[in-house]
């Protein structure tokens, strides 16, 4: 029981990244390879704060995001608006080498050292189980924004312009829908959203340029096992995931518990390639 | 018009996928080169051109944080013998490149090295797993090498006649902790490690020695690099119920573990990580929580070997910052160097490799250095730290010790 508890928050980080990612992904056709980088910048912002104002981690979400949010905004505008409609290919090879310019411009800047500081540890006990602390906390902020992006996805305007660009940028263009700018919402908001997992995720790990990929791989799968272009299926998918990677690697080792992780992915795209969740087609 | 665009999306997905994998896995084409030359001549006067002095060390890549202190080290050096006159009355120039923390690239860059750049003599890279690789090179080109950066004893296992050792193996990391574990009497330990080269080999050589010393192994185990939870590890680690958990890791992952350790309400009454504990960031980013943790050290500014008080305070006013003790390894790797040519008094690579094999002298490192026929390290001295507030100061070997170590460890319950 203790292994599914540590489990369920295990697949938050993966669900924000992935929540993102399915929204780039629903919205533009693109993958985004540096949406790790994303996260790893929201990190470093949380961090910088800490240390320079000495503002509360929680607190710097209400600063990094929106910065997140801009540089998002921007990235779309120069450069991912630019392959929104190339072959898929075109658009990896152009992530991957933002990724690559964010990783290496951030080695530059903020060096390669370790970052991190301590706050919130320990845990809370209910009856035998334990709840990280930072963990909960990281998974009830969470919580709070993949409601707050789902209900802007579904009740509001620019949401429902968001879905419309999504099923078909054609019509909804027709319709009269600022394609583009709907596009750089989008993308602001899966960038703030990345930014976001990374300042919850230095309540638990360490900061470094290259921390975006050690996180990547997995949201590719969770996005996968949750539906495509679906934020509440990320979210199962995350913790499904999250719940199997920590059984597996209680019963085994946290080595096989990784093979055991894409070896779902692997059954799951031949058996059930529409991910759990099968949108209700409009 | 939906129903066909949800299907257009699922049949790209897996082979965006597969192909996003298979570029994330490609990284690391050609290196980026960051030749460093040396400082301009100071007093002495150079008698023919330069002796050219090779090294790739990963100043970027995972490896990085760590590689960047060994360059700094063997910059410092460079200068610091330049200013001594150089090497048999010629100055020397040191060309460093970066390998990115790839053992490929390394081998490359050696290749580069010795036959582009055509340097007369190498020292070693960082990190056991480039060092591994790159001593192929070095052998095949019959260049006496100096691991500075790298300590897996799989190294010395080859027969190589062109590699030497500067500090302990991998394998006695954790010998301080154990003997400190003895003399309190506990009987119990848990190993668990990062599986890299590095970290396999000290836990393979803790087992062996723990078992030696009449301890019952309860617990060991692997996990990925690159880990970003332990907890069923760590709730497996609860049931063995060890009395000490040593763990063969860098900074994030003993930081991690240390954090779940926490969390889970893991108490054992001795923890020690092998390097992420002797780095300044380890006891930033725990704070308190890093209190009563042990580490193997190479180096610490403290100890009182030949030097070495100069050499930390040459090294902070170089590079503004204080020296690792991977600064100190790459430091003595350019002293052993320096020594083993005024013994050939040639540059002639076979009279180096023969000096390198019979030499014995002091270093800024604990100990001295002195090989065995196999080119082990076998003289070297490595001391135990112990997180005491926030100082980690040098407590084992006795002879060496600045200061008692605390023990028990405290539950986390009544810390």
């Amino acid at each position: 029981m203790q292994v599914v508890v540590s489990g369920l928050p295990l697949g938050d980080v993966h669900a924000r990244l992935a929540g993102g990612l399915t929204l780039i992904f629903g919205v533009m056709r693109v993958i985004n390879l540096a949406h790790g980088e994303f996260l790893m910048l929201g990190a470093y912002a949380s961090f910088f704060l800490f240390v320079l104002i000495g503002l509360n981690p929680i607190l710097s979400l209400l600063i990094s995001m929106p910065l997140m949010f801009g540089v998002g905004w921007i990235a779309q505008r120069l450069l991912i608006s630019r392959v929104v409609r190339a072959p898929l290919l075109t658009s990896l090879l152009l992530t991957y080498g933002v990724s690559l310019a964010l990783t290496g411009g951030a080695q530059a800047t903020f060096t390669n050292d370790f970052r991190s500081v301590p706050f919130l540890s320990g845990a809370l006990n209910i009856g035998e189980l334990a709840f990280s602390v930072p963990r909960l906390v990281a998974c009830v902020t969470a919580l709070v924004l993949t409601g707050a992006a789902q209900f802007f996805l579904a009740r509001t305007r620019w949401g429902k312009a968001l879905r419309a660009t999504a099923q078909s940028a054609d019509v909804a263009l027709a319709c009269g829908i600022d394609i583009d700018r709907a596009r750089m919402i989008a993308f602001g908001i899966a960038t703030a959203l990345a930014g976001a997992a990374g300042t919850l995720t230095r309540f638990l790990y360490t900061v470094y340029p290259e921390m975006g990929k050690t996180f990547m791989l997995k949201a590719f799968a969770v996005m996968v096992l949750g539906a495509m272009g679906s934020f509440p299926g990320a979210f199962l998918g995350a913790i499904v995931l999250g719940v199997i990677e920590s059984t597996a690697s209680y019963v085994t080792t946290a080595q096989i518990a990784e093979a055991v992780v894409y070896i779902t992915l692997l059954a799951m795209l031949l058996l059930r390639p529409q991910g759990f969740f099968v949108l209700k087609e409009a | 018009m939906t129903t066909r665009t949800r299907r257009s999306i699922l049949a790209g997905t897996p082979a965006a996928l597969g192909l996003a994998g298979l570029i994330l896995s490609a990284c690391g084409g050609d290196a980026g080169e960051s030749a460093a030359p040396a400082a301009p001549a100071t007093g002495g006067a150079p008698k023919g051109a330069p002796v050219k002095i090779g090294a790739s060390v990963s100043t970027t890549g995972s490896n990085g944080k760590t590689g960047q202190y060994q360059v700094e080290a063997y910059q410092l050096w460079a200068e610091q013998l330049n200013a001594r006159g150089g090497l048999l009355g010629r100055q020397v120039e040191m060309v460093i490149l970066d390998d990115q923390s790839d053992p490929t690239v390394g081998t490359k860059l050696y290749e580069k090295l010795i036959n582009e750049d055509k340097v007369d003599l190498v020292l070693g890279p960082y990190s056991s797993g480039v060092t591994q690789a790159v001593s192929t090179v070095t052998e095949k080109y019959k260049y006496p090498m100096l691991s500075a950066g790298a300590s897996a004893s799989d190294i010395w296992k080859r027969n190589y006649k062109y590699v030497f050792g500067v500090y302990s193996v991998a394998e006695s990391y954790f010998y301080g902790v154990i003997d400190l574990a003895k003399k309190n009497g506990l009987k119990t330990i848990a190993i668990i490690t990062e599986d890299t080269a590095f970290a396999k080999a000290t836990a393979a050589g803790t087992a062996e020695y723990a078992r030696k010393e009449g301890f019952r192994i309860v617990f060991q185990e692997q996990y990925p690099t690159k880990v970003t939870d332990l907890s069923s590890l760590i709730t497996k680690l609860k049931a063995a119920k060890p009395e000490v958990l040593v763990g063969g890791s860098y900074q994030p992952d003993s930081v991690l573990i240390t954090r779940q350790a926490k969390e889970l309400d893991l108490n054992v009454k001795m923890l020690a990580f092998s390097v992420g504990a002797a780095m300044p960031e380890f006891g930033e980013g725990l704070g308190k929580d890093a209190d009563f943790i042990f580490g193997p050290s190479m180096w610490e500014p403290s100890l009182k070997t030949k030097g070495n008080s100069e050499f930390e305070a040459s090294y902070k006013k170089k590079w503004n910052r204080e020296p690792d003790y991977h600064s100190a390894t790459g430091f003595a790797g350019g002293q052993i160097l320096e020594a083993a040519v005024l013994k050939a008094k040639s540059l002639d690579r076979e009279k180096i490799r023969e000096a390198l094999s019979t030499l014995e002298i002091e270093t800024v490192l604990p100990g001295k250095y002195k090989v065995d026929d196999t080119g082990i390290q076998l003289s070297h001295i490595p001391v135990v730290i112990q997180w005491q507030g926030k100082d980690k100061p040098v407590i084992g070997p006795d002879a060496m010790a600045t200061a008692k170590p605390k023990f028990p460890m405290p539950e986390w319950k009544s810390r």
